[in-house]
């Protein structure tokens, strides 16, 4: 049906089923590869931010250290 | 462990000159907004100068607050940043300070350029060609400068904002180069390769897109970094912000037709708009409750610090902005909001709350860092947070009102089925009184930021700016893992270059999925027999209506609804556009739609209308234009023009440019002449307002001629 109804949008030709094929496999495969990532590298990466290889580390508020 | 410690630094002095640069042109930028915006409650504001009249001033004003003040701010987060997620110096120092000063060159060249009248016209993209390559230039140098870092860097792991980082490189490369093939017609004047609709279509690709990729995907890099900074906490959820990047990058370059719904875009083109327009709601609110989450625990420093106020008033703004923008592309509510005061509420909620707040954030925390000190005053940021929001609160919601009024007054019908307010000027005085109030929330977010620059100053004054940061950390080990035991994914974030490409891959494929089928299939713009290229004359009109940014006022697109036709005349077809180049079908209407102008009034009325626009229509909020009756027509470029034009692929006979061309401008030019003498007006051939005369007299008739062809023949 999907099929029938991209086939017959005017000005769009076959782009219209290859877009939606496009579509689909990337949200698939986005959200596949999300779902199965490690917590321990999750953990490290989000933590990146917090060192920044300073050796002084001024990580302060209004000159007072955290 | 690796047990090899390196010792390098980072750059600062780079990160201070951006932040500099960025305090300046926002300055500079708000002053341009603010004179613009007195201009449309008292157009004598501009004194009668043509270089600060509102249809140049207007493009100064976003060009300097996007490419100046979130330009240069974004390259200072990113600076910044970059060293400090790689642990590495920039790749280059020289690259670095080419950046720089490339990018202030390219910034006062527009300065210039944009109030002496020399535009594309193509919103965000008004540039002439020598900047245009001159910015090409400066971006593969800040590239280089940026992969090279990446390269070389001690952190194995690229962190998600070197990815939003990476995609706004290589999007905004794309883009810029694809919306500016321009054909040169001299120095500093080209036309648009393409024409019509697909102008259309290739612009608000660019258009949209540079809303994306160089207001929002390095902003949201810069806040997975300096959220997590000044929160002293990780991300909420680094699972979510990888879902965030890839869906978003993918979905928004799809959804760059929403800005031409209802036009004479072809419907497949409109509806894809509009539909990865309200998916776009999904990511977009992830990240802004990925970044609001993160403050979980955290809500008393949010008290204390006004660094963090800005950054939280600044994502909540970007929630706000990104539900706004996908309700704005339903086509029913666009067919309301659409050429209205809306659409400047919606871009100035984004741009004052989201990048002007994310931006202010980073300046307070990078300032007393730099320094080595303190801010000076808490309670002087404290304020400048309160006035700032405002600021906003006295900018949008007159202007939602403004353009609600307009929306609602154009559609108006009277019970005997009679447009209620048929003279565009009703609505226009209407709300008039918002713009004032405008002018005092933009006027109140300005005080705020000449605050925060006193408050930097005075902080810098107070400490010792360090030029470098010592840094340490091991280089990335160089292992070979065994077969099957890393893991994909992390093997490609290794891998930037793979990285890169694959991002990309996920770019590129909504722009080719609109553009290919545009390009390619030829029933999308279907051919007009009647369309006749512009005479000379009008050419040189076109251009002087282009100079004046006539485009930023008044539209060329009427849309098929019957509060259009009624008011302007027959809806406007693909086919009617096959020779403009570029395109001016406009985004706003503070004046009406030009699209059928031609026939509509006499030439004397236009000459007496361009010179007092009030002695013709009172109330009127048109700038005078008094000096196009004074200045003479720039005949000499005419073959250099009509050879570009021809060059693109308009008809021209090779050869016309060399005197029957000329002949036949002084024979147009001679006959309006004769016809403002009818009006008891005097006026010589050679003079710029007679080329307007003559362009706003074609606007729309070639199909008025086929149909009175047609019906004389009956």
């Amino acid at each position: 049906m999907i099929k029938n109804i991209l086939c017959n949008i005017d000005g769009i030709g076959i782009y219209g089923l290859i877009s939606i094929g496009i579509f689909f496999s990337f949200f698939t495969g986005m959200l596949l590869w999300s779902a199965v990532l490690k917590r321990n590298y999750l953990k490290h990466m989000a933590e990146l931010p917090l060192n920044g290889g300073e050796k002084n580390s001024n990580e302060t508020f209004n000159g007072e250290k955290l | 462990m690796n047990s090899n410690i390196e010792n390098f630094k980072y750059d600062n002095r780079v990160v201070r000159a951006f932040a500099i640069a960025t305090v300046v042109w926002g300055i500079v930028g708000m002053l341009a907004g603010l004179l613009a915006a007195v201009q449309l409650f008292f157009p004598d504001a501009n004194l009668n100068f043509q270089f600060i009249s509102f249809g140049r001033i207007r493009p100064l004003h976003t060009n300097a607050v996007i490419f100046a003040f979130v330009g240069n701010g974004m390259f200072m987060g990113i600076y910044y940043s970059l060293q400090r997620l790689c642990k590495a110096r920039m790749f280059s120092d020289w690259l670095s300070w080419f950046n720089f000063w490339g990018w202030q060159a390219i910034i006062v060249a527009a300065a210039v350029t944009l109030p002496l009248g020399m535009t594309t016209s193509k919103e965000y993209a008004e540039l002439e060609w020598p900047i245009d390559i001159a910015i090409a230039v400066v971006w593969v140098a800040f590239a280089v400068n940026l992969f090279g870092t990446i390269i070389k860097r001690r952190e194995k792991h690229m962190y998600v904002a070197i990815w939003f980082y990476i995609a706004t490189v290589i999007t905004i490369a794309v883009l810029h180069i694809t919306n500016s093939m321009e054909m040169p017609a001299g120095w500093f004047k080209s036309y648009s390769m393409y024409a019509g609709v697909q102008d259309g279509l290739v612009q608000w690709w660019y258009g949209h897109n540079a809303v994306a990729f160089f207001l929002t995907t390095p902003y949201l890099g810069l806040m997975y970094y300096f959220l997590p900074k000044a929160a002293n906490r990780p991300v909420f959820s680094y699972r979510l912000s990888i879902i965030h990047f890839w869906a978003l990058v993918f979905l928004y370059i799809w959804a760059g037709p929403h800005h031409l719904l209802y036009t004479a875009l072809p419907d497949w083109a409109q509806s894809l708009g509009m539909v990865f327009s309200l998916m776009l709601i999904a990511p977009s609110w992830g990240g802004m409750l990925n970044g609001l989450l993160t403050l979980r625990g955290a809500w008393d420093k949010v008290r204390q610090d006004p660094m963090l106020k800005f950054m939280v008033a600044a994502i909540t703004a970007y929630g706000m902005s990104t539900l706004e923008g996908p309700l704005m592309s339903i086509k029913s509510v666009n067919g309301l909001t659409h050429y209205t005061d809306w659409t400047v509420a919606h871009a100035h909620a984004g741009a004052l709350g989201w990048n002007g707040f994310l931006t202010f954030s980073m300046l307070y925390f990078l300032f007393p860092k730099l320094y080595n000190t303190k801010l000076w005053s808490i309670k002087l940021a404290n304020y400048h947070f309160w006035l700032g929001m405002l600021g906003i609160v006295f900018y949008v919601i007159p202007i939602y009102v403004a353009g609600l009024t307009e929306g609602l007054m154009w559609k108006q019908f009277n019970k005997d089925g009679f447009l209620q307010y048929p003279n565009f000027l009703e609505t226009i005085v209407q709300v008039v009184p918002m713009f004032k109030l405008r002018a005092i929330g933009g006027t109140l977010y300005l005080v705020g930021v000449f605050m925060m620059a006193y408050n930097l100053y005075r902080t810098a004054k107070a400490g010792q700016f360090e030029p470098d940061t010592a840094a340490q950390a091991a280089p990335i080990e160089k292992t070979v893992a065994a077969p099957g035991k890393s893991h994909w994914h992390r093997v490609l974030e290794g891998k930037p270059m793979f990285f890169t490409v694959l991002a990309v891959v996920a770019v590129l494929i909504g722009g080719l999925v609109e553009l290919i089928p545009m390009f390619l299939i030829k029933e999308n713009v279907p051919t007009i027999a009647s369309v006749h290229p512009y005479t000379p004359l009008e050419v040189l009109g076109r251009d002087i209506y282009i100079r004046e940014g006539c485009v930023g006022c008044h539209s060329q697109m009427i849309r098929p609804f019957r509060s259009e036709t009624e008011r302007y005349g027959e809806y406007s077809k693909a086919g009617e556009y096959v020779y403009d180049h570029p395109f001016l079908w406009g985004s706003e209407r503070k004046g009406p739609d030009l699209a059928r102008e031609g026939g509509k009034y006499p030439d004397a009325w236009h000459f007496n209308h361009m010179d007092d626009p009030r002695s013709t229509s009172p109330g009127s909020i048109m700038p005078r234009y008094s000096w196009l009756l004074t200045q003479q027509l720039d005949k000499e470029s005419l073959p250099a023009r009509l050879n570009a034009l021809r060059k693109v692929g308009v008809p021209y006979p090779v050869g016309f440019e060399n005197g029957p061309a000329q002949k036949d401008l002084e024979a147009q030019a001679e006959k309006i002449v004769a016809n403002l003498k009818l009006g008891s007006v005097n006026c010589e051939t050679n003079k710029e307002i007679i080329a307007v005369i003559a362009y706003m007299q074609r606007l729309g008739t070639d199909i008025r001629s086929a149909a009175t062809a047609t019906s004389v023949t009956k």
